[in-house]
């Protein structure tokens, strides 16, 4: 493994420097400067906000929502992620292109809306069913959590 | 068990970690693993070396080899594989989140910065996550037409390509004992990720010996991994209607819709934007064909003699495409009348202004070429190209040159 491990390494180091010799060969500096700002502050924004934003979140959920019912609630909200991630600048955008391009035409934030309604229906329908299933006799009880 | 001599070394003992601030933060969710990350890992894995496969293809059909001239066929060639791109891309960017969520405890490692190796391997990681991130922002925002950014997103996006790749790689290289230890074990078995390393923890099976599973209070990491599953599926099922047609009813986050644009088929440059306007285009308007014997077709003689038909899907960069009818005059015609071939290299000219005035044609795509006139039974309309612009199988959207003025044989 430890030769596997060299070997993917310094080809990854060397793919690397390919990759960054070229910007800089066919990038003017100031607007290489200006991808670098983009690029440091995806990792900001992304670790320093969005992330702890989720942690945050969560932890709340943690504390306030009963296991069970919480069970459903994570499944739909991590669900709802991609879906929204992707919808969000559609719906910034949506309705500033020329109509003959038949680009973001559509009323994007309708359609979010109708995804994530079906999502929280299907979770709530699971949750439903877990209830029930919990509480027939056949169970023998409900159980604790 | 974890395996000994991971990326990650002891910076404490088994019996006492290096102390920390009490502030530090710590991580008790008993959700993440490395047998989580890992199957996450796996699955980014596949998707980058698919965007990075077919991106290449894309950038081939754009620049194709002289020794090696793009081919015509099948026609829906660049529709699949561009298609593929732009879905994966987009699939990528929820899967890097989930992924990047997985591992967010190893942010707070303590202390933060023990050896050289370790600031190297985060400032490796820094690279990693910031570039991937950049390439998938700036991907889907080029999907989207909206371009923010100064810089020129083709250049960029294919050289930052590289820097991704390579940071994968490397960061494959460091991590592939987790790695293996996170694919053979079981989901549920897996120790628990926190902020602090597997060798540090004295809950870990490395130390402790057997351990019975994690208890997953909430969601278990199975209902992880299916709800993340769940949430991209709908997203690629709910956009890849732009490139599939079957699915474009459903493609409630499709940023195309190709059968409402125009005469069937959306516009990727207007003639507004390369300044095309009706009164451009003079009445005496002519074709010059340039070669060993140039010559020059009036619009009376174009319209005659485009007679030749052919289903040549349109395909775009940005991963939208539709299949269309369309009726013109074959290139390789024009070409042989001026004393080219079908082996010679030949320039279309356009006389709207901008990016991509003018692309190269040879080899089996030349062979195929039309100079279109009708589009799905109807005359070409401004937007699309009229009085003339070629269409070629299995070739870019962009490089089927509208408002054609001049060919070149070379």
């Amino acid at each position: 493994m430890g030769r596997w491990r060299l070997v993917l390494g310094i080809l990854g180091v060397l793919v690397v420097l390919y990759g960054v010799v070229n910007l800089g060969l066919h990038i003017p500096i100031q607007t290489l400067a200006w991808v670098a700002v983009w690029l440091v502050a995806a990792v900001i924004i992304h670790q320093g906000l969005v992330s702890p934003i989720v942690i945050g979140v969560s932890s709340l959920l943690r504390r306030l929502i009963p296991d069970r019912g919480r069970r459903y609630l994570q499944a739909a909200l991590i669900m709802a992620v991609p879906v929204t991630v992707i919808a969000i600048p559609m719906i910034y955008r949506q309705g500033s292109q020329p109509p003959s391009k038949a680009l973001l035409l559509q009323n994007f934030t309708a359609n979010l809306g109708l995804l994530l309604g079906v999502i929280a229906a299907l979770c709530l329908v699971g949750y439903a069913m877990r209830v029930a299933r919990d509480r027939s006799p056949a169970r023998g009880g409900p159980p604790s959590t | 068990m974890h395996p000994p001599g991971t990326a990650e070394q002891p910076t404490g003992t088994a019996s006492g970690p290096p102390t920390r601030p009490r502030w530090w933060p710590s991580f008790s969710s008993t959700i993440r693993s490395t047998a989580l990350t890992a199957r996450l890992g796996r699955a980014l894995a596949i998707a980058i070396s698919i965007s990075l496969v077919t991106g290449l293809l894309s950038l081939y059909q754009y620049e194709p080899w002289t020794w090696l001239p793009a081919p015509a066929s099948p026609a829906w060639g660049y529709r699949v594989t561009q298609g593929v791109h732009v879905a994966v891309g987009t699939a990528t960017i929820p899967l890097v989140l989930v992924k990047l969520w997985s591992v967010y405890p190893n942010v707070f490692r303590w202390p933060p910065f023990p050896s050289v190796k370790r600031v190297l391997e985060r400032l490796s990681l820094a690279i990693l996550v910031g570039s991937m991130l950049l390439q998938l922002i700036t991907g889907f925002l080029n999907v989207l037409n909206w371009y923010p950014f100064p810089w020129d997103f083709v250049s960029v996006h294919h050289y930052l390509a590289y820097v991704v790749v390579g940071s994968v790689l490397l960061h494959i290289g460091v991590k592939l004992p987790d790695i293996r230890y996170g694919l053979q074990t079981k989901l549920p078995e897996g120790d628990v990720l926190t902020e602090r390393p597997w060798n540090e923890n004295p809950e870990s099976h490395s130390i402790a010996g057997d351990l019975p599973a994690p208890v997953t209070p909430g969601i278990s990491r199975r209902g992880v991994l299916t709800a993340a599953g769940v949430g991209i599926g709908i997203v690629v099922v709910t956009t890849i209607g732009q490139a599939l047609t079957p699915l474009e009813r459903i493609g409630l986050l499709a940023a195309r819709q190709p059968s409402k644009g125009p005469q069937g088929v959306p516009v990727n440059r207007t003639a507004e934007e390369a300044q095309v306007s009706a009164a451009t285009i003079a009445a005496d308007w002519t074709l010059q064909i340039d070669g060993p014997r140039p010559y020059r077709l009036t619009l009376a003689e174009i319209e005659q003699q485009a007679v030749h038909e052919a289903r040549i899907p349109v395909a775009a960069v940005e991963g939208w495409s539709i299949d269309a009818s369309w009726r013109g005059l074959r290139l390789l015609d024009v070409v042989e009348r001026a004393g080219g071939n079908a082996n010679s290299h030949v320039r279309v000219v356009s006389f709207g202004v901008g990016g991509f005035r003018r692309s190269q044609i040879f080899g089996p795509q030349l062979s195929g070429a039309l100079l279109a006139t009708h589009l799905n039974g109807e005359r070409l309309s401004l937007d699309h190209g009229y009085p003339l612009r070629l269409m070629a199988p299995n070739r870019p959207e962009l490089l089927n040159t509208k408002w054609v003025s001049q060919i070149e044989v070379l």
